[in-house]
């Protein structure tokens, strides 16, 4: 959200096509290495990283992150 | 001469201005005048003292299944709700292929607590699209209906099982545009997707599989016809409700159609998250957006007993998979192990002292009598166990048909909720009617209103109440001459007593075909309830004539809208 009458809040991405933990931290967090940046954001979107996970055989499987995702790219703002 | 005619009562009118004293006269399907009326009529309701208003809108319910053996959506009727909005959180049955049909029969039992049974006993499966379906529950429709497509529904018309397994193809986006046209022009009122719910084997439903090109391109066909767009947002999060308001608005502003996202709970564990949330509304409003939160009026309550996959462990795993997958035998023998019940007792341990709070509150065994009405807490006390423990040795004792009722576990601090109630940027709503049935009563949430926050605390005015039940929730969903008693205007009116006015008691009733069960209540205080001027339901003769509507309906059925003066 960029319009100037919107107040800050916390930034979020949605997942691009193929979109893994890496790829995104690859992709929204390059400061950081790449097992950091994957370390953050699961710690950052336990509602993804604690989903149960795909049966086998899915092409889900080993991968959480649904195509609809919200995928927070900073942790948790203070509090005002 | 007139066909009906309300005398002597209070009109509040769903305007929110002050009550007066007025009749109402209806001839065939309209008001026809508001005034003293001399003439009579076939029939007369005789109102003194009492409150006639515009019937009451329900805009997030799941009848779909239900609207198929009860054209009346029982006992929603009997509250004074005149319309309801079926087809919420992505999931609809239409349209439904036949090869479709046990998948979301699979859902709606995951989701909605819609037993297998009900289906196969109350359902005559003889529609496919979205106008098939609307043909078929119009047989005897005794309520207003103004259903949602379902996006799952759609994904999985257009996708097949590659629903559930990625995302569309610009030509599959473009099927389900056209799909979704379809059901719009055989009278859908909008488009509901969710980013929350399960399936039957608790995977993402398909509507979690969608990009945001996907969406866009749906929402780009409610652009089209001014239609609504309902999500589920992660509603236990603050953050996450907020970031999917924000899409709302970009859809909202981008295609503008008015977007609802439901529900927006009180949380008693983070007091800060609904104004932060609400914040955000305003904030979207300013800009041209319309994203209307829907909160309920009554606390959570959540009633279960062992027999059925509760939504109160979900949070816990190994409970849940037991109850969800486990038949009565396999649920049976799990807990009377002592080492599987030493774990998932333990296992629930911290729950911030649910357990001990929770009422036991039926039982089929002449031993447990004496404990129904007590807490876990006392009838642990009395056994010398803990309360889990309590738990679990009863549901087995009783074959687990002991029901427990963990009450007001949420959305229950009066002074925030009613803040949101009379927030002009709430909508009302969420009741889930139908749905949930096996965890608590959808129904009365308008008797509550009216009895707790508008007479009881004193904290709303009626007039309020009644618009935002009405009139507001007509505009919101873009829904013609219905919200507001005005000469003209679609005759659905309620009629009750503002001193009586009320839910009844949580009782568990079997009237789901196939010997099914759930959770309802009674209404208080309603005496008369007209559809489409007819007399619906009345305290003294129950249900009665049936001319519920679709809405908005097919084009051909839409009403014209006259210009104003």
């Amino acid at each position: 959200m960029t319009d100037a009458n919107l107040s800050v809040v916390r930034k979020f991405i949605r997942p691009q096509s193929g979109d893994s933990w890496a790829t995104i931290a690859e992709r929204e967090l390059p400061k950081l290495k790449t097992e950091e940046g994957v370390s953050s954001l699961q710690s950052w979107n336990l509602h993804v990283y604690m989903r149960a996970p795909a049966p086998e055989g899915s092409p889900r499987a080993g991968n959480p992150i649904l195509p609809s995702d919200v995928i927070f790219i900073e942790p948790p703002m203070a509090a005002a | 001469m007139y066909d009906l005619i309300i005398r002597n009562g209070t009109v509040v009118d769903g305007s929110g201005l002050p009550g007066y004293q007025a009749d109402v006269a209806v001839k065939g399907n309209r008001i026809a005048k508001i005034g003293k009326i001399a003439e009579t009529a076939d029939k007369e309701v005789d109102a003194s003292g009492k409150i006639v208003a515009p019937g009451f809108i329900d805009p997030h319910t799941h009848f779909d299944a239900q609207l198929l053996w009860d054209g009346a959506a029982k006992p929603a009727l009997s509250h004074g709700v005149t319309t309801i909005v079926p087809g919420n959180c992505s999931l609809s049955l239409a349209p439904l292929k036949a090869d479709h049909r046990m998948r979301l029969v699979g859902m709606f039992n995951q989701i909605e607590e819609m037993p297998y049974k009900a289906f196969r006993e109350g359902v005559v499966w003889d529609w496919e699209t979205f106008s098939e379906y609307i043909t078929r529950i119009r047989k005897g429709l005794a309520i207003n209906v103004a259903p949602l497509v379902g996006h799952s529904v759609i994904r999985l018309w257009v996708m097949n099982d590659a629903a559930t397994e990625r995302t569309a193809t610009d030509a599959e986006i473009a099927e389900m545009q056209d799909v979704l046209r379809e059901c719009l022009d055989a009278g859908a009122a909008g488009l509901s997707t969710s980013y929350v719910d399960m399936d039957e084997t608790l995977q993402p439903v398909p509507s979690r599989y969608a990009d945001a090109r996907e969406v866009e391109a749906l929402a780009a066909v409610l652009g089209e016809y001014g239609r609504m767009l309902q999500i589920v947002p992660e509603f236990y999060d603050p953050d996450l409700t907020i970031a999917r308001l924000d899409q709302l608005a970009e859809l909202s502003i981008k295609y503008q159609i008015p977007t609802t996202f439901s529900p927006l709970f009180v949380n008693s564990d983070n007091v800060d998250a609904v104004d932060r949330v609400m914040n955000r509304v305003d904030e979207q409003f300013t800009r041209g957006a319309r994203v209307w939160p829907q909160v309920q009026t009554r606390p959570i309550d959540i009633s279960f007993s062992f027999a059925v996959p509760s939504l109160l462990f979900i949070r816990y795993p190994n409970w849940y998979r037991i109850m969800r997958f486990g038949t009565p035998e396999e649920i049976k023998a799990h807990f009377a192990d002592p080492e599987n019940r030493k774990a998932r007792a333990a296992e629930v341990a911290d729950a911030n002292g649910l357990w001990e709070k929770l009422v036991l509150r039926q039982v089929k065994t002449e031993a447990n009598q004496k404990y129904v009405g007590q807490t876990l807490a006392g009838i642990a006390a009395d056994r010398g166990v803990t309360p889990v423990e309590a738990m679990i040795d009863i549901s087995v004792e009783e074959d687990l048909e002991a029901h427990f009722l963990a009450a007001d576990m949420g959305h229950n601090d009066d002074e925030k909720v009613v803040r949101l109630l009379k927030h002009p940027r709430v909508h009302i709503g969420a009741s889930d009617g139908g749905a949930h049935i096996l965890s608590f009563s959808t129904y009365g949430d308008t008797g509550y209103l009216f009895a707790h926050f508008v007479r009881d605390l004193k904290t709303m005015r009626l007039e309020d109440a009644v618009k935002k039940i009405t009139s507001d929730t007509a505009s919101i969903w873009g829904i013609p001459e219905r919200g507001l008693l005005r000469a003209g205007y679609i005759a659905d009116i309620t009629v009750f007593d503002a001193r009586t006015v009320d839910r009844g008691v949580e009782k568990f009733v079997q009237d789901v075909p196939g010997d099914g069960s759930r959770y309802v209540r009674d209404s208080h205080g309603v005496d008369t309830v007209i559809v489409g001027g007819g007399i619906a339901w009345s305290a003294k003769g129950g249900y009665q004539e049936a001319r519920g509507a679709v809405l908005p309906g097919e084009a051909a059925d839409r009403p014209q809208l006259v210009a104003a003066e």
